[in-house]
C-alpha cells in the first residue's frame, strides 16, 4: 500500500484492517500521534485525513490510501511553529501533554474550516479528552491562533 | 489504637526502624548535598555536588529525581537552581538522577504524619509535632524513597536544592577569587558569567574545573528580596516539545528490534486463570508468543501476547480463549461492600485521629443533634496514557523505560522478578502521560520484566488497553462517613463528631512495593483519614475517627487521596450546619476560623472574587467550600445551574495559599486542572464491581468532563513568605462540596452521595 503521509509517499506492507494509528506508531515510528482508548472516544489519536480531523485508532489503514494524511509531525517544528503551536506555548496549554497532539490536530482542522471560530464552534469541534483539564487554555489558544495571520496555513 | 502508637507507626515503615533512630539521634541529619560522583560522568561536564554539574559552555545540568506528569516540577526545580546560580532558566538542562538517598523525598513522608495543621504552624509547633518531624525526617533521609507524590516535590527540594545550587555558586566564585586574587565581595554574576569591575570575566564553564576542588564554608541561599525568577511566571520548559509530537512518553519508546506485548488479566479482580487455549492466537500473523502472568505487585493474574506491533499483540490477545475463576474469597461486589461499610460504623469503632474537649458529653447535654451519612464510590485514575513499561533483560541485566512515579521501587520490583541484584537494573524514566497516583504502583513494571525474560534479550514494550487500565486499577477506596453535630439552645454548634470507614491505602501500598517495611494492612493510616481529623474549625468538642476495613478491592493513592472524599463529607456538612443555623455559609465558617487567620484569608479572597453575597446570574446558585491539604489551603466558589436536570458548573473561583510561590503560571494551571479533575469525579465518576468484575471499562461508560462542559476557572493567590507547599493536589478536594453546596442553594436538595445526581 502507498500512503501519503505529510506530503511524503510512503510504502507500507500492512494488514489492510490494521488501524492507521498502529501503522504510524509501530511501523513508521511516528509516535507523536497517541493511543488513548482505541474506541474513538478520547481523540488522542486524531490526525487529519484530507483535512478532516479523524480518529486514527478506528480507521483501517486501507481507508487512508489515496488520501492526504497529516499528523502532528507536519504541523510545525520547534524552530518554525504553526500559529496554533505558538498560541499553545503563549497560553501555556499542555500539562502532562499526552492528549495535546490530538487537540492540536483537531484545532487545526477547525481553523481551516472556520478561521474565526466562536466558543460554540470550539465546543462542537474539540471533543478530545484532556485528563489534566487544559480546556480553558485550549479555548484561549485557539482564539489566539485565529487572531494570528496565516493561522490556517 | 492510642495516638502514641499511631505516631510510631505513622509511616508503616517505621516499626522496625524506630529503634535505630535512637542511634541516629546523636548524629547530625544526613546531608542531602551529595558527592559529585553521584552524577553521571559526561565528557566536558564538571560535577560540583550530587545535584549540579557545569557544562563546558557554562550551562548547568541538574540531577532530576522527580517525574514530570503535568504538574510542572521539571520547570520549577530548574527555576530554584537557575535562581541561585544566576543563569537563565533555559540554560538549565535536566539529567535523570541516579539512585542515592540524597534524592529521597523527605517531605512526602513528613506529610504522612497524623498531626493537626494548626499544631504544626511554624513558630507555634507542638512538642509532639517537633519530635515526630525530627524522627520521621531522620528515617526518611536514611530510607531515601525517591517518589513523586503527595504534592511534595517543591517543599522537599526547597532547602536541599537551593543549598546545592548556592554551594556550587560559592565554589565557582571561589575559583574566580583564587584565579584573579580578588575579594569575592567585588565579583558579580549575571547569566552565568562572573565579572569584576577591572574587566575580568569568566563564564561558569571556564571556572568549573577549578571550582571542583573548592569546598565552601557555610552557604546561605539568596534572600527573597534578591529573587529575579522565583515568584515570576515562567514558561514551562517542557511545553514546546508537547506541542509538536516530540515529547517522549513511555509508549513512545522505540528501540531496535523491539517487540510489543499486550496484556489481558482475569476480568474479576484477584481472579485466576482456569484454562487457556492460545492455539488460534499463536497462529495469527505477527504473533511471537504468549507469557502467563502471575499476580505480582498487586496486579491480577493474566497473560501477555507478544507480537511485532501493538495491533498484532492486541488482536491475538483478544483471540485467546481464556477461562477465569473468582478469587478464593469469592467475588467482590460494591453493593455488598457499601452495606458492610455502613455496618462498620459502630460507635467507638476505629482509630481516633483527633479529639478535643468531650464530644460525648456535649451530645448528651440535652442539646439537639444533627446527623448525616455520606458516601463516596471507588474511582479509577484514568491517566490518558494507559499503563505501560518497556523492558529488556539480557546478560543478567535489566533495562527499564518506564513512566513511573517511584524509580527505586520500580527497580526493586524489576530486580525481584528477574532474580538479579537491584544494581543490575537501569531505569530510564520517561515523561508520564498523567500519574495522579496510579504510577506509584509497580504492577505493570513486574509484568514487563516477566515478559521480557521470555523474549531472548529483545526489548519489549508492554502496554495495557484502555479497558484493562480501567478494570485493573488501584482504586480510590469507597468510603462512608457519619457526621454528627450537637447544637445548643441558641443554635450554636457545640461539638462535631466524624466517623468514616473504608480500606486504608498506605499499608497496602507499602506491602506491594516495600514489603520488608510494611505494617498490618488495617493499621491507622493518615492518608486515608486526612481531611477529617485536621479541620481548622474551632468547635469546642470534636471527635474524629476512621475504621480501617478489609474489603479486598485493590486500592491506591488517587489525586489528593483521603482529602478527595473527606472534604466532600466535611465541607458539605458544614453547609448543612450553616443552613440549620440560618446563617450564610461564608459567615458561618468564618465564625469558627478566628484562630486560623490563613484559612480565613483564603476563604474571604475566594468569596470576594466570586462576588459572594451578590445575586448570581439568573438560574444559577453559588456554593463555597474550603479545605487544606498538603500544606496548601484552597477555597472554591462554584456557580452552578441545572441543564436537563443535570448539574452544569459555569464558573469556579479559586483562592489558594500555598506559601511562597515558585511559578504562578504553574499554580494557576494546577488549580484549573484540579477543578476539572474534581468536577469529573463530582458529576460523572464511579466504579461499580459486580461478580468480581469492574463494570466501567472505558471513556464511554467512565466519562470525563470535556471542553464543552468545562467551567471558567479563575485563580487568585494569597501572597506569602512561608516555605512553599505543593499545588498538584490541593485544588481537588473543595470542588465536589462547592458544587454540592451550590446545588443545595439552587434546589434545596442536599446530596450526600458522589457522584452528584440531582
Amino acid at each position: 500500500m502507498e500512503l501519503n503521509i505529510n506530503g511524503t509517499p510512503t510504502q507500507i506492507d500492512a494488514d489492510p484492517t490494521m488501524p492507521l494509528l498502529w501503522v504510524l506508531r509501530d511501523m513508521l515510528n511516528m509516535t507523536g500521534t497517541k493511543f488513548g482508548c482505541g474506541v474513538a472516544a478520547c481523540g488522542a489519536c486524531t490526525v487529519r485525513i484530507d483535512g478532516e480531523a479523524t480518529r486514527s485508532c478506528v480507521m483501517p489503514v486501507s481507508a487512508a490510501v489515496g488520501k492526504r494524511i497529516q499528523t502532528i509531525e507536519s504541523l510545525g517544528t520547534a524552530e518554525k511553529p504553526h500559529a496554533l503551536q505558538a498560541a499553545w506555548i503563549a497560553e501555556q496549554v499542555p500539562q502532562c501533554g499526552y492528549c495535546q497532539s490530538g487537540m492540536l490536530m483537531a484545532a487545526a482542522a477547525l481553523l481551516e474550516a472556520k478561521p474565526k471560530p466562536t466558543d460554540a464552534d470550539i465546543d462542537e469541534a474539540i471533543r478530545n479528552i484532556c485528563r489534566c483539564g487544559t480546556y480553558q487554555r485550549v479555548r484561549a489558544a485557539i482564539h489566539r491562533a485565529a487572531r494570528t495571520e496565516g493561522a490556517t496555513a | 489504637m492510642k495516638r502514641r502508637t499511631l505516631l510510631l507507626s505513622a509511616l508503616g515503615a517505621v516499626g522496625g526502624l524506630s529503634a535505630l533512630v535512637v542511634g541516629w539521634g546523636v548524629l547530625p541529619a544526613r546531608s542531602r548535598l551529595g558527592s559529585p560522583d553521584l552524577m553521571l560522568p559526561t565528557q566536558g561536564d564538571v560535577a560540583l555536588n550530587g545535584w549540579i554539574k557545569i557544562a563546558a559552555d557554562g550551562s548547568v545540568v541538574l540531577a532530576m529525581p522527580r517525574s514530570e506528569m503535568g504538574q510542572g516540577v521539571h520547570t520549577a526545580l530548574a527555576m530554584l537552581v537557575a535562581e541561585e546560580l544566576d543563569v537563565p532558566l533555559t540554560r538549565v538542562r535536566l539529567e535523570q538522577a541516579g539512585a542515592d538517598k540524597i534524592y529521597g523525598n523527605v517531605a512526602m513522608l513528613l506529610g504522612n504524619l497524623p498531626f493537626h495543621p494548626l499544631e504544626s504552624e511554624d513558630g507555634n509547633k507542638a512538642t509532639k509535632v517537633k519530635f515526630g518531624q525530627w524522627m520521621v525526617g531522620k528515617i526518611a533521609r536514611e530510607v531515601g524513597i525517591d517518589a513523586t507524590g503527595g504534592s511534595s516535590t517543591i517543599s522537599d527540594a526547597w532547602e536541599p536544592l537551593r543549598n546545592a545550587a548556592a554551594t556550587a555558586r560559592a565554589s565557582l566564585l571561589g575559583a574566580a577569587t583564587a584565579q584573579w586574587k580578588l575579594p569575592v565581595q567585588e565579583l558579580r554574576v549575571k547569566d552565568g558569567v562572573v565579572s569584576h569591575a577591572s574587566g575580568k570575566t569568566a563564564h561558569y564553564g571556564e571556572l568549573a574545573a577549578a571550582a571542583a576542588g573548592i569546598v565552601p564554608g557555610t552557604v546561605t541561599p539568596k534572600d527573597r528580596k534578591d529573587w529575579t525568577l522565583i515568584g515570576q511566571p515562567a514558561p514551562r520548559t517542557d511545553i514546546p516539545a508537547k506541542t509538536n509530537g516530540t515529547a517522549r512518553f513511555g509508549l513512545d519508546v522505540r528501540l531496535p528490534g523491539m517487540l510489543f506485548a499486550q496484556v489481558r488479566m482475569a476480568p474479576m479482580l484477584g481472579g485466576t486463570m482456569a484454562s487457556l487455549d492460545s492455539k488460534t492466537a499463536l497462529s495469527m500473523p505477527g504473533v511471537e508468543r504468549l507469557v502467563t502472568l502471575d499476580a505480582v505487585g498487586g496486579s491480577t493474574a493474566g497473560f501477555a501476547v507478544v507480537g511485532k506491533t501493538t495491533w498484532h499483540a492486541r488482536q491475538a490477545a483478544q483471540a485467546v480463549d481464556a477461562k477465569w475463576q473468582q478469587r478464593a474469597q469469592g467475588p467482590l461486589d460494591t453493593a455488598q461492600i457499601e452495606a458492610q461499610l455502613l455496618v462498620a460504623l459502630q460507635p467507638d469503632a476505629g482509630n481516633t485521629f483527633f479529639e478535643k474537649g468531650n464530644a460525648a458529653d456535649a451530645e448528651a447535654s440535652g442539646a439537639r443533634k444533627l446527623e448525616a451519612t455520606y458516601f463516596a464510590p471507588y474511582l479509577a485514575h484514568a491517566t490518558m496514557e494507559p499503563m505501560n513499561c518497556t523492558a529488556q533483560v539480557q546478560d543478567g541485566k535489566v533495562d527499564l523505560w518506564a513512566p513511573t512515579q517511584v524509580p527505586q521501587m520500580a527497580r526493586a520490583m524489576a530486580a525481584k522478578v528477574a532474580g538479579v541484584d537491584i544494581d543490575k537494573v537501569t531505569l530510564h524514566t520517561t515523561l508520564l502521560g498523567g500519574g495522579f497516583g496510579r504510577r506509584l504502583e509497580v504492577d505493570f513494571i513486574a509484568q514487563a520484566v516477566r515478559v521480557a525474560m521470555e523474549c531472548g534479550g529483545k526489548p519489549v514494550q508492554l502496554g495495557w488497553s484502555r479497558e484493562e487500565d480501567t478494570t485493573h486499577d488501584f482504586y480510590r477506596p469507597m468510603h462512608v462517613a457519619t457526621l454528627r453535630a450537637a447544637v445548643g439552645a441558641h443554635g450554636a454548634v457545640s461539638s462535631l463528631r466524624i466517623q468514616s470507614a473504608g480500606d486504608a491505602i498506605s499499608p497496602r501500598w507499602m506491602k506491594r512495593g516495600l514489603p520488608a517495611l510494611a505494617g498490618p494492612i488495617d493499621m491507622p493510616d493518615k492518608t486515608t483519614a486526612e481531611g477529617l481529623f485536621d479541620l481548622p474549625y474551632d468547635f469546642a468538642n470534636q471527635h474524629m475517627s476512621h475504621v480501617a476495613t478489609r474489603m479486598g478491592v485493590p486500592v491506591g493513592f488517587w489525586r489528593s487521596v483521603g482529602h478527595s472524599h473527606n472534604a466532600f463529607f466535611s465541607e458539605s456538612f458544614m453547609d448543612e450546619l450553616a443552613f440549620d443555623a440560618k446563617q450564610d455559609p461564608l459567615a458561618f465558617r468564618s465564625a469558627f476560623l478566628k484562630d486560623a487567620p490563613r484559612y480565613l484569608a483564603v476563604l474571604k479572597l475566594a468569596a470576594d472574587k466570586a462576588q459572594w453575597g451578590t445575586a448570581p446570574p439568573a438560574g444559577r446558585a453559588r456554593g463555597i467550600a474550603m479545605h487544606e491539604s498538603f500544606g496548601t489551603i484552597v477555597a472554591e466558589v462554584a456557580e452552578v445551574s441545572l441543564q436537563d436536570g443535570k448539574p452544569r458548573v459555569h464558573r469556579v473561583v479559586v483562592a489558594v495559599d500555598c506559601g511562597t510561590v515558585i511559578n504562578p503560571n504553574t499554580v494557576a494551571q494546577q488549580m484549573e486542572s484540579a477543578v476539572i479533575f474534581g468536577l469529573t469525579a463530582a458529576i460523572h465518576s464511579k466504579i461499580d464491581i459486580k461478580d468480581g468484575a469492574v463494570q466501567q471499562t472505558s471513556f464511554p461508560n467512565y466519562p470525563m468532563v470535556m471542553l464543552a462542559e468545562a467551567p471558567v476557572v479563575e485563580t487568585w493567590i494569597v501572597p506569602s513568605v512561608r516555605a512553599p507547599a505543593g499545588v498538584g493536589e490541593p485544588g481537588v478536594p473543595p470542588l465536589a462540596p462547592a458544587v454540592a453546596n451550590a446545588l443545595f442553594a439552587l434546589t434545596g436538595k442536599r446530596i450526600r452521595r458522589l457522584p452528584l445526581v440531582v
